[in-house]
């Protein structure tokens, strides 16, 4: 139940979890921690969470993904439009490459695991309290954007945090540690060190994880957060204009695409069996699926004729954009993403 | 097949980390390159064959694909498909340079005046 302290609209935050020990636990800790600050409402269902949506309008979701009748995606990708200025944070029990892609396609602003522990969840909280402060770019037009790596690594500094930022595209491409809000080691793949962090920022078409943190096996950079973030952002605004100006460059040994990625355009996940789990803007879905279950097949069958191991995705590259299909074992993932705005 | 295509196709297969290519023409004549005991001709042909059979389905989802891309654990397969019915089959291991040329050599297909 919320509580009757005078509270702040921007500190109304609705936590969705189908789970009612989870609800109970996180609602507590969150009250506790913010010094009842917060006015926390809670809500076991996606229909259950849309009527405190509407009501109470919070400014922040904490959403679970595992809910009765209509999941966390569904719930998420419907309030991308109808709710653009709520900020929206995943909290899966288990953090997967495949639920972090899904959920920041589907709006999500932030993903993060379940903590299990009491460290783990200030650690959570003090995330959440950088979002809600978070504010937005003067003349955005009310469209809460996904945070970005450079976004997470200033909430992180400025909330003097302790923590690791993974990066991966396929698998891992590299790591940022911060300590106490000072980033003090970068590695990406075989360099590390400036270049590392620089290299990082510059990669497009991958996404990143907050870790808890530990020691890394090496310090590596003792400049400002401030300063590495502006060098980082000034490498990425030369390569751009290279890249516009029609240059061809590589930047250590993989080749770079400054080119911004676009954003996704259709989202349809279904069961093995072509069941549709979530739709969100899918144009043709029974095409889409027949597509999907061709290409599950087909890999099935060419992993011995190929030997170049499993089938991680399908890429499609058309005239104005590229669409992704990704076949696992329990489901199908189909993601159009239309050409950079 | 014209000498042109013939010096073309055979500097694609001389990029390193290419580890096997197919090309088939409008005819339905095909050329491959690749370690003969993994990519053997005759498996080279088969793949062609396999992947033209997903014309279909994606024209059927509305798609016109410049070119599709097979991203595996151990490496990449890029397949392109001309109007004209050229097809150019490219396997390539992670992190090499043929991975890092997919794009110049699909693209150089794509507008190349193959006869």
């Amino acid at each position: 139940m919320p509580h009757k302290k005078k509270i702040e609209p921007d500190r109304r935050v609705l936590i969705v979890d189908g789970e009612p020990d989870h609800l109970a636990t996180m609602s507590e800790a969150f009250r506790a921690l913010s010094e009842d600050r917060w006015e926390v409402h809670t809500a076991g269902s996606a229909a259950s969470a849309r009527k405190i949506l509407e009501t109470v309008k919070p400014a922040l979701m904490v959403l679970d993904l595992n809910l009765p009748e209509q999941d966390g995606w569904q719930l998420l990708a419907s309030l991308r439009e109808q709710q653009p200025q709520l900020k929206k944070v995943v909290l899966p029990s288990l953090a997967t490459e495949e639920k972090r892609a899904a959920s920041l396609a589907a709006g999500a602003d932030l993903f993060l695991e379940k903590p299990i522990s009491p460290e783990g969840l200030k650690s959570v909280f003090a995330k959440l309290c950088e979002l809600l402060d978070w504010k937005l770019p003067e003349g955005f037009q009310g469209v809460l954007r996904s945070v970005g790596l450079a976004d997470l690594v200033q909430m992180e500094c400025q909330a003097r945090n302790s923590s690791i930022l993974e990066l991966y595209r396929e698998q891992s491409l590299g790591r940022i540690y911060i300590e106490d809000g000072q980033i003090i080691h970068a590695v990406c793949r075989e360099i590390s060190g400036e270049a590392a962090f620089q290299k990082l920022f510059t990669l497009t078409g991958g996404t990143f994880e907050l870790r808890e943190f530990e020691l890394p096996p090496e310090r590596t950079l003792n400049r400002t957060w401030e300063f590495l973030l502006g060098e980082a952002q000034r490498q990425r605004e030369l390569l751009g204009q290279r890249a516009r100006s029609g240059e061809t460059f590589s930047h250590g040994a993989e080749s770079v695409s400054s080119e911004p990625a676009g954003a996704a355009s259709e989202i349809l996940i279904c069961s093995a069996a072509g069941e549709v789990l979530l739709n969100w803007q899918c144009v043709a879905p029974a095409a889409r699926v027949k597509l999907m279950q061709k290409v599950a097949r087909c890999a099935e069958s060419l992993i011995p004729e190929l030997q170049l191991g499993k089938l991680d995705r399908l890429e499609i590259q058309l005239s104005d954009g590229r669409a992704i299909l990704q076949p696992r074992a329990d489901r199908l993932i189909f993601a159009r993403v239309g050409p950079a705005l | 097949m014209k000498p042109d295509f013939k010096t073309w196709f055979a500097n694609v297969a001389a990029v390193p980390g290419m580890l096997a290519c197919g090309i088939r023409r409008p005819d339905g004549k095909c050329a491959g390159y690749g370690d003969e005991k993994v990519y053997p001709a005759e498996k080279i042909e088969k793949l062609l064959k396999q992947f033209a059979g997903l014309h279909e389905p994606l024209a059927a989802a509305e798609f016109s694909p410049r070119w599709t891309t097979r991203a595996y654990e151990y490496g990449q397969l890029r397949y392109v498909s001309r109007p004209d019915k050229w097809l150019l089959l490219l396997l390539v291991s992670p992190e090499s340079e043929a991975v890092r040329e997919l794009d110049r050599l699909a693209e150089d297909f794509l507008t190349r005046p193959f006869k």
